[in-house]
C-alpha cells in the first residue's frame, strides 16, 4: 500500500506539469480555434532561460521566475503576431505548420545559444526529501503541486469572477458577438496565446531541476500535455488539471509496478480507448453536427 | 486532360526515366528515390487529410509497419532455397508489408471514426507513439533501438539491383500511386470523400455509409504509407525506430499542407521541397532548422493554401463569367415517374430529458401529395423530421412506408428506404461545384466503391456519364443550370437551398422531407421554391413540408398537420386549418383569438 502511494505520488508532480502545459492548449483553442503545436518547445525555452538566469548568472530563482514569465509573454506576443494572426482569417489548417515552424526556430536558436549538451539545474529548494510517514517526496515536487494548484485556482477565479476573464469566455463562445459587445477580440486572442506561452514557461521553470536542460527537453512534455488536454476535453480547464494529475499518477504506477519502457505504450493505448468511448474527452460535452 | 498537359507530363516522365543516366554519382539518384518514397506516403496522407479531411499525425507509424514487416519477412525467408534463387522474398515482403499497414490503418479507423478535429489528431498521435514505443521496447522481435540491419537488397533472380536500377522500381510505384490518387479523387467515390470533409450529415442523408467510407479511406491511405515504408526498408538496408518518429509524421503532414492539401500534385511538391531543402542546407548545419522554419513561414504568408492550392485558385473562374440560361419546364427523366410512397407516423413519442418533444403523434401522408407540418417554434417539427430520417430514434411508436414498418437507425438507413431530406441549416459541401453536389446524391444508385474507382473501366465511365446527365437535368429542374459548375459556397442563400433539393432528388426519393426550405429567402426566391415543389408533386413525389411561411404553405399544400407542444392539434385542408380556432390560439394566443 505504501509502495502504491509512493509511486503514484512520485508521478503526480510530473502530472501537474502536464496539466500546466495542457491548459495552454485549451486557452488558445477556446479563443481562436487554433492550437500552438509547438508548446513543448516553449516549455523548453522556459527551461533554458531558467538555466541561464539561475545557474549561469546566479540570479535569485524568484526574480528569475518573474523574468522568465515576462520574457515568455513578450515572445509569445511576437510569435502570435508573426505565426498565428496572419492566418486566423484563412480558416484553414495553416496554423499547424506556422506554429510548428516557430517551434523549429526555437529549437535551433536554443541549440545555437545553449548547445546540445544537457545541463543540470540544481533544485531551488533543498534536496532533502519531505517525509509524510513512510512516503517521501522531493521539495521540488511538492512545490510543483502547490504552484499548479495556485495557478489553476487563480485561472478559475480569473475566468469566473473578473470582467476580463468573462470577456475571454465570451470570445471563446463567439468572437463575432463579443465584438458587437465591445470586447477587443484581437487583444484577447493575442493575450491567450501569450498566456499559454507564459504557462509553458512556468512549467519549464518548475520542471527543469527534475530533468536536464537541453533543446529537446520539451518535445515529449508538449506531446503528453496535448494528450492530457484532449483526454480531458479542450474546453474543460478544471478537468485538465485532474487528468494531468491522474495521468501522472498512472505513469508513476506503471513505472513502479512494471517498467518504464512499457509506460507510454499502456498510457497512450488507454487514451485511445478513452477517446473511443468519450470522443469529446472525459469532461467535454458533445459538439456533434446537428440536423 | 488537355493536350498541352499530356505533353508536359510526357516530358516529365522522359526526364525522370533519363535522370539516373544523366545524374553524376549515386547521391542524386538516392535523393530522388527518397523523394519518390516520401511522395508515395504523402499522396496517401493527402487522400486522407487533404481530400477526406481526416487529419492524421500517425503516418510514420504506418510506414514503420510496412518497413518492419518486409524487413522481418524477407530476412526470414532469405535462406529458403526457392527464395534464394528467385529473390521473390523481397517482392513478397513489400506486398505483405503494404497489406499489413493497410490492416493497421483499418484498425486505426475504428477509434478514429468517433472523433474529429484535434481529437482525431490525438488518436493518430497516440497510435503512432504506441507503435514507435513497441518498436523500441520489443527488442527480441524488432531489434529495439538498434533496429534491423541487413535487410535484403532488392534483386530479381540472382541480379541484385543497384541503386540506379532500384530507382526505376520506386519510380514505377510512385507513378502508380499518383495515377491511383487521380482515379480515386476524380471518381464518384472520390466525390463522396471530398463531400464528407465538409458535412458528414450531408453525405449520410443521401445514403452514404460514412463509417464504411472512412474505414476504406483509412485503409487505402495506410496502404500507401506501408508501401512507402517497405520500399524505404529495402533502399536503406537498415531500419530503426528513429526513422519513424513522431517528427516524421509531422513532416508528412507539413508536406501535404505545404504543397497544397486536396490537390493532385500538392503532396509531391511538398515532399520534394521539404526533403531537398534540408539537403541543400547541409553546408550551414547549425542554422538548418532556422532556415527551414523561416522558409515555411514565408511560404505560408505568400501561399496560405499551399503551392498547388495557389496555382489552382488562380485558374478558378468566378460566377460572373457564366452565361444565364433559360429555365426548363421539362421533368427530369430521373424523377419523372416517381413512385411516391405513403408515409405513416404511428403514435410516435420522444422526449429529451424532461422535455416531451413529441407525444403520441400520428400523421398519414398520402402518396404523391404535399403535406405541410406547421406549428410554433419548439412544437416538435424538426424532431419529427429527424425521427423520420433516422437521425433520432423514437421512444415509442413506429414509422411505416406503404404499410411496411421501417427500422431507421441512421440517416443513411432512411435514405436507403427512399426518404430524402433537406436541412434547416444548410448542409452543403463547401467549394464543391453544384454539379458535384448532385453527383454525390447519386451515391445510393452508384456501383462504384473504392476498388471500382481504382480499377474500374468502361462501366465506371458510362455510369459517371449517365449520372452526370441526370444530375444536369435535376439542376435544370430546380433552375440552377447557369451555376452548374460554380462552387456551391459562392451561390446566393436561396440558390443553396435549391442545391440541397436537387441533391436530395438524386436519391430518387419516394418521400422528400423539406425542413423549412423557405427560411431566409426573399419573396422572389420563395415563388421559385413553390414552383419547384408543385412540379415535384406533378412528378409524383410525396412531400412533407415543414414551414412557417403561411403563403407558401397555403399555395402548395394538399393537407396540413398542426403540431403544438409535441401534439397534433389539428389536421385538414389549408382552408379548414386557417379557420381552426385551436390553430389560431396556438399561434396568436388566447386573448387575441377571442378578440
Amino acid at each position: 500500500m505504501y509502495f502504491f502511494l509512493q509511486v503514484a505520488l512520485s508521478g503526480i508532480a510530473t502530472g501537474a506539469i502536464y496539466g500546466l502545459i495542457a491548459v495552454g492548449y485549451s486557452l488558445t483553442f477556446l479563443t481562436t480555434r487554433i492550437l500552438n503545436f509547438a508548446l513543448g518547445m516553449w516549455v523548453m525555452l522556459g527551461g533554458m532561460l531558467t538555466l541561464s538566469l539561475v545557474v549561469r548568472l546566479g540570479i535569485n530563482p524568484a526574480i528569475s521566475l518573474v523574468v522568465v514569465l515576462a520574457a515568455m509573454t513578450l515572445l509569445g506576443l511576437v510569435a502570435e503576431r508573426v505565426s498565428v494572426f496572419p492566418f486566423l482569417r484563412a480558416g484553414s489548417d495553416v496554423w499547424v505548420m506556422s506554429t510548428l515552424a516557430v517551434g523549429f526556430l526555437l529549437i535551433d536558436f536554443a541549440e545555437i545559444i545553449w548547445g546540445r549538451t544537457p545541463a543540470k539545474v540544481p533544485g531551488f529548494l533543498s534536496n532533502q526529501p519531505v517525509r509524510l510517514g513512510p512516503i517521501a517526496m522531493l521539495p521540488q515536487q511538492v512545490a510543483i503541486l502547490v504552484v499548479a494548484a495556485i495557478v489553476f485556482v487563480a485561472l478559475d477565479l480569473f475566468f469566473r469572477r473578473t470582467l476580463l476573464g468573462k470577456a475571454f469566455r465570451a470570445v471563446a463562445h463567439s468572437g463575432e458577438v463579443s465584438t458587437l459587445m465591445g470586447i477587443n477580440v484581437r487583444r484577447i486572442q493575442a493575450g491567450s496565446f501569450a498566456g499559454a506561452c507564459a504557462l509553458a514557461g512556468l512549467a519549464g521553470f518548475m520542471v527543469v531541476p527534475l530533468t536536464l536542460a537541453e533543446p529537446q527537453m520539451g518535445t515529449v512534455l508538449g506531446l503528453k500535455a496535448f494528450a492530457i488536454a484532449i483526454i480531458a476535453g479542450l474546453a474543460a480547464p478544471r478537468g485538465i488539471l485532474l487528468c494531468g494529475l491522474g495521468y501522472g499518477a498512472l505513469e508513476g504506477l506503471i513505472s513502479g509496478y512494471f517498467y518504464t519502457g512499457i509506460r507510454d505504450i499502456l498510457g497512450f493505448s488507454l487514451m485511445i480507448v478513452v477517446l473511443y468511448f468519450k470522443p469529446e474527452g472525459l469532461f467535454g460535452h458533445p459538439q456533434e453536427e446537428r440536423a | 486532360m488537355s493536350r498541352a498537359r499530356i505533353g508536359i507530363a510526357a516530358l516529365v516522365v522522359i526526364a525522370l526515366i533519363a535522370a539516373p543516366a544523366v545524374l553524376p554519382g549515386t547521391y542524386y539518384t538516392y535523393l530522388a528515390i527518397i523523394v519518390f518514397i516520401y511522395g508515395i506516403v504523402a499522396i496517401g496522407l493527402n487522400i486522407l487529410a487533404g481530400y477526406a479531411g481526416q487529419l492524421s499525425l500517425g503516418h510514420a507509424a504506418l510506414m514503420a509497419v510496412g518497413a518492419y514487416t518486409t524487413a522481418l519477412l524477407s530476412k526470414a525467408l532469405a535462406p529458403v532455397p526457392f527464395f534464394t534463387a528467385t529473390g521473390l522474398h523481397i517482392w513478397l515482403g513489400i506486398v505483405v508489408g503494404t497489406v499489413a499497414a493497410a490492416l493497421f490503418g483499418a484498425l486505426l479507423a475504428i477509434p478514429a471514426l468517433r472523433v474529429r478535429g484535434p481529437y482525431l489528431a490525438m488518436v493518430t498521435i497516440a497510435f503512432g507513439w504506441v507503435i514507435f514505443k513497441i518498436l523500441q521496447e520489443w527488442s527480441s522481435f524488432t531489434g529495439g533501438d538498434l533496429g534491423i540491419s541487413g535487410v535484403p537488397k532488392p534483386r530479381i533472380a540472382s541480379l541484385t539491383l543497384i541503386i540506379k536500377q532500384y530507382y526505376y522500381v520506386v519510380l514505377a510505384m510512385f507513378i502508380i500511386a499518383l495515377a491511383a490518387q487521380y482515379r480515386l479523387v476524380t471518381s464518384q467515390f472520390g466525390l463522396r470523400l471530398r463531400a464528407m470533409k465538409y458535412s458528414e450529415i450531408g453525405v449520410a442523408s443521401v445514403g452514404v455509409n460514412v463509417f464504411r467510407v472512412k474505414v476504406a479511406v483509412f485503409t487505402l491511405s495506410a496502404a500507401f504509407a506501408g508501401l512507402g515504408g517497405a520500399l524505404f526498408a529495402h533502399q536503406q538496408n537498415y531500419i530503426s525506430p528513429d526513422n519513424f518518429q513522431f517528427f516524421s509524421s509531422v513532416f508528412f503532414l507539413l508536406a501535404v499542407l505545404f504543397g497544397g492539401a486536396g490537390t493532385l500534385l500538392g503532396p509531391i511538391i511538398g515532399a520534394a521541397v521539404l526533403t531537398l531543402l534540408p539537403e541543400m542546407l547541409h553546408d550551414f548545419d547549425t542554422y538548418r532548422l532556422i532556415v527551414y522554419g523561416v522558409f515555411i513561414l514565408i511560404t505560408l504568408y505568400l501561399l496560405p493554401n499551399g503551392v498547388m492550392g495557389a496555382l489552382e485558385g488562380r485558374g478558378r473562374k468566378t460566377l460572373t463569367d457564366r452565361p444565364a440560361g433559360a429555365s426548363a419546364e421539362v421533368a427530369p427523366r430521373w424523377i419523372a415517374k416517381a413512385e411516391g410512397a405513403m408515409l405513416e407516423v404511428r403514435n410516435i413519442s420522444r422526449s429529451f430529458g424532461g422535455l416531451q418533444a413529441l407525444r403520441n403523434v400520428s400523421v398519414q401522408i398520402a402518396p404523391g401529395s404535399v403535406h405541410a407540418l406547421i406549428g410554433p417554434n419548439g412544437a416538435g417539427k424538426t424532431t419529427l423530421i429527424n425521427i423520420l430520417t433516422g437521425f433520432y430514434q423514437a421512444d415509442s411508436g413506429e414509422v411505416a412506408m406503404d404499410g411496411a414498418v421501417l427500422h431507421l437507425r441512421s440517416l443513411s438507413d432512411a435514405a436507403l428506404a427512399g426518404i430524402a431530406r433537406t436541412f434547416q441549416t444548410i448542409k452543403l459541401f463547401g467549394d464543391l461545384a453544384v454539379l458535384d453536389h448532385v453527383m454525390v446524391g447519386f451515391a445510393r444508385h452508384s456501383q462504384v466503391g473504392i476498388l471500382g474507382a481504382l480499377v474500374g473501366g468502361s462501366r465506371l465511365r458510362s455510369e459517371a456519364e449517365r449520372h452526370a446527365a441526370d444530375a444536369r437535368q435535376l439542376i435544370q429542374f430546380v433552375g440552377l443550370h447557369q451555376f452548374e459548375n460554380a462552387p456551391a459556397s459562392q451561390l446566393a442563400y436561396g440558390h443553396r437551398r435549391l442545391v440541397e433539393i436537387a441533391r436530395a432528388l438524386a436519391l430518387r426519393p419516394k418521400v422528400l422531407l423539406l425542413d423549412e426550405p423557405a427560411a431566409g429567402l426573399v419573396a422572389q426566391e420563395i415563388e421559385a421554391l413553390a414552383d419547384v415543389i408543385r412540379r415535384l408533386r406533378d412528378c409524383g413525389v410525396t412531400i412533407l413540408l415543414v414551414e412557417h411561411h403561411m403563403d407558401l404553405i397555403v399555395s402548395v399544400s394538399d393537407r396540413i398537420t398542426v403540431l403544438d407542444y409535441g401534439e397534433v392539434i389539428a389536421e385538414g385542408s389549408p382552408a379548414a386549418i386557417q379557420k381552426d380556432p385551436r390553430v389560431v390560439t396556438a399561434y396568436l394566443g388566447k386573448s387575441l383569438a377571442a378578440a
